[in-house]
């Protein structure tokens, strides 16, 4: 079995196998986990500060549904579910495809965010080649993360 | 502290308090009983108030958890809420007497445009969440501090500079993309419309900019353009300024409307 090691850079790392794709980013943010998390689940408030998402409708909340359209692959609507909803610690939504896991990790000074995306299953062969790199919109999430929640967290 | 200093620290407060619950409920009923009760509980409480914290901070606390609880059944409001009301006075004709009435008879029934600015913000504030509400009046229009308010409402600093942030950038979005007083793409001429109305001698125009965010909207500094939209808000007391009957008036007038959208929305 494959293993990654994340770097905590803010530069995404992606490891392909014949049935799965995984890309994961990791990046120190200087701001209180509250300030990160509340950014993670406003559904609404994306676009404000995520340049890699257009829109998301519907609650970030335990066992919800939303609607996500993203800058990447823009003419599609994903219909994800909420899996997984541990405040300031973990978040996980994803579809049949796959699933996008968030995970907090409080620091000294701030706190370790990453976040990992899996895709795949017996017919990826198929259909991955047509998949875009996640790679680049990975970096701006957590780039655009970072300097929301450090703005928010040095506000006066 | 003696019931007596407590009394006299509390007149002291009052305006300040009943204009924050008037801004944040949109209701002069709500506000005057809010206000009552808030004098009721710190006057049961005095004896547990330690000086922690200011007693105007501890008393903003007790109003701030009552209209909560007032606040919380209630929906907020829409963004364009200035344009669903609007609709509605230009079909009641009612409306448009009784303001015309306060403004020939009552002391307090000028129309100014910055009175208007203020009125219009506290309507479209009710669109924001509540948390959100609340930390941009208590910030930007009562002084607290982040800390203070972190008291008020119970919650860490962090989360109130969160609701902060949050709270300005819609309140700029909103009116960048609808205000026409500071933006040549908003869509809004309410202030310049109702001015006409009211003050059908006045030059509209110099009006205008006779105010200093009117004065500066060319330079187009969004955040400085808040600012001086809060500097508006700080210097009227909504109760006591001369167009305060005929805003009170016009705030009633949009409350229910808003509370008839909202039953109407959500049948």
């Amino acid at each position: 079995m494959a293993t990654t090691t994340m770097s905590q850079n803010g530069k995404a790392t992606t490891l392909k196998t014949t049935f799965s794709r995984e890309t994961s980013v990791a990046i120190e943010i200087k701001a209180d986990a509250a300030i990160v998390w509340a950014l993670l689940t406003k559904a609404s408030d994306y676009p404000r500060w995520n340049s890699t998402i257009t829109s998301i409708e519907g609650n970030i909340a335990p066992g919800e549904k939303i609607k996500l359209k993203s800058k990447l692959d823009a003419k599609r609507t994903f219909t994800l579910t909420i899996k997984e909803f541990e405040p300031q610690k973990r978040l996980v939504w994803g579809d049949g495809q796959g699933n996008r896991i968030y995970i907090l990790n409080k620091t000294a000074n701030g706190v370790l965010f990453s976040m990992t995306e899996k895709i795949g299953g017996f017919m990826f062969p198929l259909y991955g080649g047509m998949i875009p790199s996640f790679d680049q919109s990975f970096e701006q999430f957590a780039a655009d993360l970072k300097k929301e929640s450090e703005t928010i967290m040095n506000s006066k | 502290m003696t019931i007596e200093l407590f009394t006299r620290e509390f007149e002291s407060i009052r305006a300040q308090l009943k204009s924050y619950l008037l801004r944040i409920t949109a209701s002069i009923a709500d506000a005057e009983d809010i206000v009552q009760d808030t004098y009721i509980k710190a006057l049961e409480k005095l004896n547990t108030f330690r000086g922690e914290s200011s007693l105007k901070t501890w008393l903003f606390t007790i109003a701030s958890n009552l209209a909560k609880d007032n606040l919380r059944a209630q929906k907020r409001w829409v963004e364009n809420v200035t344009d669903i009301t609007k609709q509605a006075a230009l079909s009641n004709r009612q409306f448009f007497e009784e303001a015309m009435n306060i403004r020939m008879t009552s002391p307090q029934g000028q129309f100014e445009v910055k009175e208007h600015i203020a009125f219009c913000f506290t309507c479209i504030s009710k669109s924001l969440p509540l948390e959100q509400q609340l930390c941009v009046f208590l910030k930007e229009v009562y002084d607290f501090k982040v800390s203070e308010i972190s008291t008020i409402l119970d919650t860490n600093e962090a989360m109130v500079k969160y609701y902060l942030h949050t709270g300005r950038s819609k309140m700029i979005s909103i009116f960048d993309g609808r205000c026409a007083l500071i933006n040549k793409e908003g869509v809004c001429h309410q202030c310049s419309e109702l001015n006409g109305i009211f003050n059908p001698k006045q030059n509209t125009q110099e009006e205008i900019m006779k105010i200093e965010l009117a004065k500066e909207a060319g330079k187009g500094n969004k955040e400085q353009l808040f600012d001086l939209r809060m500097a508006i808000l700080k210097e009227i007391d909504p109760f006591q300024s001369k167009a305060g009957e005929l805003q009170l008036h016009h705030l009633e007038h949009n409350r229910g409307v808003m509370d008839k959208y909202q039953e109407n929305t959500s049948a």
